[in-house]
């Protein structure tokens, strides 16, 4: 079972509700739970407007929750949310760079600004623009850079304190193939030096490849946590799309038919599988 | 990690080079071509006015006398008088009147006799100069005219009388001479003093807004503010960061624009007045540098704040109007006349500083006033910025969400937030309507139309809008027994310390001119019946002015501000300003304050209807009707106040508490699961 | 040019607008609102002031009687009302000090004047601090004061001479206007309104005119546009209408809500006065303020969007364009000459030929053939403005928001190169 010890993020019952003019009450998370490890990639699989950002987005401090708790490397996110996001980096399509700074400097500011020991942060810089091949253009601002090299500025200043989660959210929407492939290939990587990643998409090949364990989100409540072989053992179904397709379609049939059909296999999809460290 | 915000701050604002050499640099150019021009502007009136010659005629019954004295006139020696230099023209016509009117005759010079309407002795002789005011010309012929004219006069007048005898000229006798004893330095510092903080607060609004358009704002329309909020620097820090560069770029912007004056008044663009002497001290100017702190930090703070509610570059704009109103006019209280240090002024942020500024420059600082100007400042400077860290860790700044749970739900739970908003709402409609309309509908149109149309008709609006709870919202509850009699006693005791009130209010807080007190009483009771006024003044105030402020107003403030005292105050502030005119403001909040206690005392409306109908008859009618008189810049005697205070007081005390009892709240949802 | 076309997307421009709270607020409430309240506040300011200035008591100190003849002088001072005479301040040597500190008003001392046969001739001077308002009051009070005592004195010894009443008048000088108060109201609506109208259809066009072109590059919505069917002269032609109508609504809605304003506080603070003063305009003037307001309109709607329409953020379009705003007052002040008229020569020069066109109407004088020149000269300049237009639009590199967002980039490296 779940070394509960080793967890480095922990989510339980998070709840976030919205009011909003033209939908009315959304619940927008809606009692989610589960735990995330070192080495680990753990995949947030959803539609859009899932609840995947606002989740993680509650983690990383920038939205409160209106219910449950979590915390990341044992720091609440209500009670200390600036020691959680110095130890998380937090990168997404909606998180844009300063404009009128060059690459170099907009590394070297999110370096100073997530509390980097002063001494060490222009060795951190090399390291990053070394890593990332940004040499070239480190002195150019970054609204006259490409979208990959932009990409790669935005990665950069994700990972810039060395934080030991990070979380990418929907982090190749936009970008072409070779830029997408690029990332993943970063992802690899962290994990590969121990990171605890989490990663939300709603692009099934890269879940595929890339997730130790993957959580499948629909209208805020989590319908299905474990390793891929394990959702595909439940559902049958060989792809992941089939995979999560079978679990949203019985979701919808659960809430469309009354409770009727097969709701032990997936009610509190949580509970009913087997949730395994890697 | 400030440090680095702030850096990071000032960097992005100097790369945005267009926005800065629009900000910056233009001003500088075009600031001296606009003196230029205005100055050129000016100089070609005044010598036009001066170089101009003046078509003139002469005419009437006594033409020829008057010939006489206009030619003595114009051929009068100016050296010495202070007369201005101007030629004139005689024209000989037989039509002046046409050719004035035409605009070929600047003046005409009718000499004749007195007739009735001049109010002089039948036997003096009258010269009228006509004149058309629409014309600049015409104007300065006249007044030059008059002014040589008048210079005969005396001359005349002084022969007249030393023929009969009288040994000397008359402007000799009784001379009135006087004698300035304040320094340049003190007259310099009473107008450095006025001028100092509006134009400091001028500048740091327009340098400060570089950067703060930009600030949160931009930051939120570019996509970079999560990226910000996601780092490990805390909501205070990202604040100060801000709020640290807005001073900066604002005060730089400032030193700069003061530098470029400094250039053109030593190149003679500019003219200083040449008695403007400057003298500051070292500790004088320590004082100066002291008291601009706090001003630039409410400033700074305060730009921050707007672009922080602010949720574009655009929208930021917008409000900058307002906010640069807000600021600037408070700065001017220095140039109120009378407007000592040393009294409420210092507790009022910006008008104390302001104030403070110029008393410091005349030399007339004092320290525990000068304490409390900055204090007040600094304190409201400090809430601003709280202000801010909350707008930063507000969620619609992330979220597309555009309402929180009330909003969402709507109805009666939504109404205490929005009152407020509805009541300015209604003030500015209710003040269109008498400033435009006023004089069409006169005093029995405008009370109708403000009573029926936009107090009752606004209540009605609000009840049915937000589906509120009619009997609840109007406290439309019988209240006790003991509550009629204590109308009856309160009513007459509150007046008598209105009145009072109003005494104070007039000597130490807003003298009012007599004249203005006058005809306003004239035009409340010009040519109104006595059932017209007792239906128009009294009977129709008490309930329909009750029901908009001590039913809707009241009843939502009291939900929204959760303190009874502060709604009670908040409601009556209100109340005061829909009373428009700045004198009657006070009393009228008063008054105002007394209602809503009934109510709240009380538990219901009905004993406040009563107690304002009571008012405004005891306020109106006896004197209307000559029964008795009360001048009220006067007041009544100390016994009547004295028996007032004891009326108050039993009447308070006889009003059932009820105070505690505040209607229940609506059910709702539970905001969390 | 398809008018149906242009038609359809005026509308979409139009109604867009309308729900945009910038251009609302901006165009439509500020006049309607702002003035009045700030007339309101104005007003409220000096009714104030006049309030706090009648209410000061004057603190004077006293030295000495004047000549027993005219001891009356004295007991008038002390007779008035705002007057206090400080009997308790007993010690002279300590009057200057308390001057200084604003203790006192104003010393009054009486000093003998030898002059001629004059018996008991003397001199009233005062000392008070210029700095302070009070003590500047105070010696008015003083000089008013011995103002009246002077004319009743001479008028008792005119009567022991026996100088009669009409003799020692000489003559009544009176002042007769034979404006009418329309006139008068004409006079200082011409020039405020005239200058007003220039500065609101200026900023009327400014807003709309970057937020259809920079503004919609920022919010992406330009190239969605230039995919439509439509001809990109068409696309343009109904942006520039629309900047067009707002700019002309919003200086007109300003200077109708100004007018009645100014007519609502100014008058009654006139007839306070004695002065009448009605605020009404000539009916001819209607149309040519209308056919002012839209050949500005139409001249700073096409000089502004061509400028930004090279922006690529509201931002940027709105540092290009307001320099050009600023560089509007030039003309304006130049042609609030109240003497300078239109002819040849200053109906040439623009925008101010338009002023002094609107201040004249309003005024009720109308030179046709200079309002016609005046008219056809920004004419002109719309059509210079249109075909400028035409070359730009024909660059693709435009479209896509070349040049580095900057109209002079372009004319540099496109116009003159």
């Amino acid at each position: 079972m779940t070394d509960m010890s080793q967890a480095t993020v922990r989510v339980s019952d998070l709840r976030k509700t919205f009011y909003d003019e033209s939908r009315g009450e959304v619940h927008a998370v809606d009692g989610l739970s589960f735990d995330c490890h070192p080495g680990e990639v753990f995949g947030l699989l959803g539609a859009n407007g899932a609840g995947k950002t606002t989740t993680l987005r509650m983690l990383s401090t920038v939205l409160k929750p209106s219910g449950g708790t979590a915390s990341v490397m044992g720091h609440d996110i209500e009670r200390d949310p600036e020691a959680v996001r110095r130890s998380l980096g937090f990168y997404s399509a909606s998180t844009a760079l300063y404009p009128r700074l060059t690459a170099r400097e907009t590394i070297e500011f999110f370096t100073r600004i997530n509390g980097y020991p002063a001494e060490r942060v222009q060795q951190r810089v090399e390291e990053l623009v070394d890593r990332f091949g940004i040499a070239e253009y480190q002195k150019g601002r970054v609204d006259k850079l490409s979208s990959g090299m932009k990409q790669k500025v935005s990665i950069a200043r994700t990972m810039a304190h060395d934080p030991p989660v990070l979380i990418f959210d929907e982090p190749t929407v936009g970008l072409d193939v070779m830029n997408a492939l690029a990332m993943v290939k970063v992802i690899r990587e962290l994990k590969e030096e121990g990171k605890t990643i989490i990663f939300s998409s709603h692009i099934m090949s890269e879940v595929e490849k890339l997730c130790d364990r993957i959580g499948i989100v629909h209208r805020g409540k989590l319908l299905a946590l474990g390793t891929l072989d394990e959702l595909r053992a439940v559902t049958g179904e060989h792809y992941l799309e089939d995979v999560f397709l079978d679990y949203v379609k019985r979701a919808e049939g659960i809430v469309g038919e009354a409770e009727i059909g097969p709701a032990g296999a997936l009610h509190a999809a949580g509970d009913e599988l087997p949730d395994r460290s890697p | 990690m400030t440090g680095t915000l702030f850096r990071n701050e000032l960097r992005m604002v100097f790369r945005d080079t267009r926005t800065v050499l629009i900000a910056v640099v233009a001003p500088l150019v075009l600031f001296p071509l606009f003196i230029f021009i205005t100055n050129f502007v000016e100089e070609r009136e005044s010598a036009r006015l001066d170089s101009a010659t003046y078509e003139f005629a002469v005419t009437g019954e006594r033409s020829a006398w008057a010939d006489d004295i206009v030619r003595t006139a114009l051929n009068l020696d100016t050296a010495g008088l202070a007369i201005a230099p101007a030629s004139f023209d005689r024209v000989m016509t037989q039509n002046a009147d046409s050719l004035l009117e035409a605009g070929d005759l600047h003046v005409l010079v009718v000499g004749r006799d007195a007739v009735p309407g001049d109010s002089v002795a039948a036997d003096v002789p009258v010269l009228e100069l006509r004149f058309r005011a629409s014309s600049d010309f015409s104007r300065n012929a006249r007044n030059r005219m008059e002014e040589r004219l008048l210079a005969v006069r005396t001359q005349l007048r002084d022969s007249v009388f030393q023929a009969a005898g009288f040994p000397v000229a008359l402007d000799e006798v009784v001379v009135f001479e006087s004698d300035n004893v304040a320094s340049a330095e003190k007259e310099a510092g009473s107008f450095l003093g006025g001028v100092l903080v509006p134009f400091l607060i001028l500048l740091m609004l327009s340098g400060g807004s570089i950067v703060a358009a930009d600030s949160i704002s931009g930051e939120k329309e570019r996509g970079t503010l999560e990226t910000l909020l996601t780092t490990a620097s805390s909501r205070r820090d990202i604040v100060n960061a801000k709020l640290g560069a807005i001073m900066a770029v604002g005060l730089a912007v400032g030193l700069v624009n003061i530098a470029n004056i400094g250039v053109y008044i030593g190149l003679g663009i500019l003219d200083l007045p040449e008695t403007l002497r400057i003298g500051i001290g070292v500790d004088t100017l320590l004082i100066l540098l002291l008291l601009t702190i706090p001003l630039v930090v409410m400033v700074g703070a305060a730009l921050l704040l707007l672009s922080g509610v602010s949720n574009s570059y655009k929208e930021y704009q917008i409000y900058f109007l307002p906010l640069f109103l807000v600021f600037l006019l408070p700065s001017m209280a220095a140039f109120l006349p009378g407007v000592e240090l040393s009294s409420a002024i210092a507790f009022v942020p910006i008008s104390g500083l302001a104030v403070a500024t110029r008393a410091l420059l005349m030399g007339d600082w004092h320290w525990i006033w000068g304490a409390i100007a900055l204090g007040s400042t600094g304190a409201a400077g400090w809430l601003l910025l709280q202000r801010t860290e909350a707008a930063l860790s507000n969620e619609r700044l992330i979220t597309s969400a555009g309402a929180d749970e009330v909003e969402f739900r709507g109805g009666a739970a939504l109404f205490p937030r929005e009152v407020l908003t509805w009541f300015v709402g209604f003030w500015v409609v209710f003040f269109v309507v008498s400033l435009w309309f006023g004089e069409a509908l006169g005093v029995r149109g405008q009370v109708l139309v403000n009573l029926w149309v936009i107090f009752l008709g606004g209540s009605i609006l609000l009840i049915r809008r937000y589906g509120l709870d009619v009997r609840e919202t109007l406290q439309l509850y019988a209240p006790h027994w003991r509550a009629w009699p204590a109308v009856i006693i309160g009513a007459p005791s509150a007046l008598v310390l209105a009145i009072g009130l109003f005494g104070l209010v007039n000597r130490y807080l807003f003298p009012v001119p007599e004249s203005l007190l006058e005809s306003f009483g004239q035009s409340l009771t010009a040519d109104i019946s006595l059932w017209q006024l007792i239906i128009f003044v009294t009977i129709m105030p008490g309930v329909l002015e009750e029901i908009a402020f001590r039913g809707v107003l009241l009843s939502g403030l009291r939900k929204h501000l959760k303190k009874p005292w502060l709604a009670v105050l908040v409601s009556a502030a209100i109340f005061g300003v829909f009373h428009v005119s700045l004198f009657r403001i006070v009393p009228t909040a008063f008054l105002g304050v007394v209602l809503a206690l009934v109510v709240v005392r009380t538990g219901s409306i009905f004993p406040a209807m009563l107690w304002h109908f009571l008012n405004n008859f005891l306020a109106v009618v006896p004197q209307e009707m000559g029964w008795i008189v009360i001048d009220q810049m006067e007041g009544v005697g100390t016994v009547w106040y004295a028996l007032a205070v004891v009326g108050a007081t039993a009447s308070w005390l006889m009003m059932a508490n009820r105070s505690g009892q505040l209607p229940p709240e609506p059910a709702g949802r539970p905001t969390k699961p | 040019m398809n008018w149906t076309q242009i038609g359809i997307l005026y509308r979409r421009e139009l109604r867009s607008a309308l729900r945009e709270r910038t251009i609302v607020v901006n165009g439509i409430l500020i006049p309607i609102f702002m003035y009045p309240i700030m007339l309101w506040a104005v007003f409220t300011g000096m009714t104030f002031v006049q309030g706090i200035n009648d209410g000061f008591v004057s603190r004077l100190a006293v030295d000495g009687p004047p000549p027993a003849a005219h001891s009356m002088l004295l007991d008038t001072i002390r007779g008035h009302e705002r007057i206090q005479v400080r009997e308790d301040a007993a010690d002279p040597s300590v009057w200057d000090a308390q001057l200084a500190a604003g203790e006192l008003d104003a010393i009054v001392s009486f000093r003998p004047i030898d002059a001629g046969a004059l018996d008991d001739n003397f001199a009233v001077a005062v000392l008070y601090d210029r700095a302070e308002e009070r003590s500047r009051q105070a010696r008015e009070r003083v000089r008013r004061l011995v103002d009246d005592y002077r004319t009743d004195w001479i008028a008792g010894r005119a009567e022991s001479l026996d100088v009669d009443e009409a003799e020692r008048t000489v003559f009544v000088l009176v002042g007769e206007n034979v404006s009418s108060s329309e006139d008068i109201g004409q006079l200082l609506l011409g020039q405020m309104l005239s200058f007003f109208l220039v500065i609101m259809v200026a900023l009327g066009c400014f807003i709309p005119s970057v937020d259809t072109t920079a503004g919609e590059r920022e919010r992406s919505t330009w190239e969605t546009l230039m995919t439509v069917s439509a001809s990109r002269s068409s696309i343009v032609t109904a942006k520039y209408l629309y900047v067009v109508t707002l700019g002309m609504v919003a200086g007109l809605l300003n200077v109708v809500a100004m007018m009645i304003s100014m007519g609502a506080i100014v008058r009654p603070l006139l007839q306070a006065n004695d002065e009448a003063i009605a605020f009404s305009i000539p009916l001819m003037a209607a149309p040519v303020m209308l056919a002012g307001a839209t050949a500005l309109a139409l001249f700073f709607g096409a000089a502004m969007m061509i400028l930004a329409a090279f922006a690529r953020s509201f931002k940027d379009g709105q540092a290009m364009v307001t320099p050009v705003y600023w560089l509007v007052f030039i003309p304006i002040l130049l042609g609030d000459q109240t003497d300078v008229n239109l002819s040849l020569g200053t109906a040439l020069i623009p925008i101010a030929n338009i002023t002094m066109m609107i201040r004249d109407a309003i005024q009720g004088v109308f030179l046709w053939q200079w309002i016609g020149l005046t008219l056809a000269v920004t004419m002109a300049l719309v059509v210079a403005c249109l075909l400028l237009a035409r070359q730009i639009l024909k660059f693709e590199d435009f479209l896509m928001g070349s040049f580095d967002g900057s109209f002079w980039r372009f004319a540099k490296e496109k116009l003159f190169a």
